[in-house]
């Protein structure tokens, strides 16, 4: 515990709930498998929608490609949230003041960022295009974008516990 | 399509490493110390239980394994208790003062790997 962490996250790791997942033999494991196994699905529809942005894939139809992928990104970005939430509440003081989990924050914003320009400006433009026929621009820009930005998610995640 | 494969062979390499736990970087394994004493306090806790013992130079702190990781070795809780007596084999750390992580312990007779 460290109380140069603002009150509210020092309560929230005093907390019962975060005793319960520290004191926990098994909780806390589950969420740390968790966290990896949908970080690996979403990493993977994630991965199909940005080749297909990009410009690979071409002879798929980019709207079928995005509808499929889509569901299952959204379903492992909240088993992320859930399994991270776990992670997060049994060490808050400590991880909320670490440099590297600020900035996978700032991170993961930039990139829901890109993903909400995407959806409102760039998928229905998207979505009927026949296969075989180039994207418009923005679309491969948004692809680039996503690929670096999770990437770097990923990096920072896993550096957290080594500062 | 050859730069998207790069990019997505960069980050399988990323996502795999994220499989391993927090490591053994910041210890400095060339200064291997063993923590003879009583225990002060014990957290039974993730994401690794740790100690405080009584050594012979100081009061040290003891990190020691997941939880989990323990107790299928045999290592329970009541093992490595206040006011119990451990010895701990293991090496100090580079960024904490008076930390060390340990490699084994012995308690009652009974030695037990913690990687």
């Amino acid at each position: 515990m460290t109380d140069a962490a603002p009150a509210i996250f020092v309560a929230l790791e005093a907390s019962a709930l975060g005793a319960t997942i520290r004191q926990s033999t098994w909780l806390y494991m589950v969420a740390n498998v968790g966290h990896i196994v949908s970080l690996v699905v979403f990493a993977g529809a994630v991965a199909v929608m940005d080749v297909r942005m990009t410009g690979a894939l071409a002879a798929t139809s980019p709207g079928h490609v995005l509808r499929i992928a889509r569901r299952f990104a959204i379903a492992a970005f909240l088993g992320l949230v859930v399994t991270g939430a776990v992670l997060f509440t049994a060490e808050a003081s400590h991880v909320i003041t670490n440099p590297v989990f600020q900035f996978k924050l700032a991170l993961i914003a930039l990139a829901l960022l890109n993903i909400t320009w995407f959806e409102y400006f760039t998928a229905p433009k998207v979505k009927a295009v026949p296969p075989l026929t180039p994207l418009p621009s923005a679309a491969r820009m948004a692809g680039f974008i996503s690929i670096g930005l999770w990437i770097a998610v990923a990096a920072a995640g896993r550096t957290i516990a080594y500062l | 399509m050859r730069l998207s494969l790069f990019v997505f062979a960069v980050a399988a390499l990323l996502t795999g490493a994220a499989a391993a736990h927090h490591g053994w970087g910041s210890y400095d394994a060339s200064k291997p110390v063993t923590v003879t004493g009583q225990i002060l306090t014990s957290k039974y806790e993730n994401p690794h239980a740790t100690l405080t013992v009584r050594g012979e130079d100081k009061v040290w702190t003891v990190t020691l394994a997941p939880t989990s990781r323990m107790t299928s070795r045999g290592a329970l809780a009541d093992m490595v208790a206040v006011g119990k007596t451990i010895s701990a084999y293991g090496y100090p750390s580079t960024v904490q003062k008076d930390e060390m992580r340990a490699e084994r312990i012995t308690v009652a007779g009974k030695t037990i790997e913690m990687r």
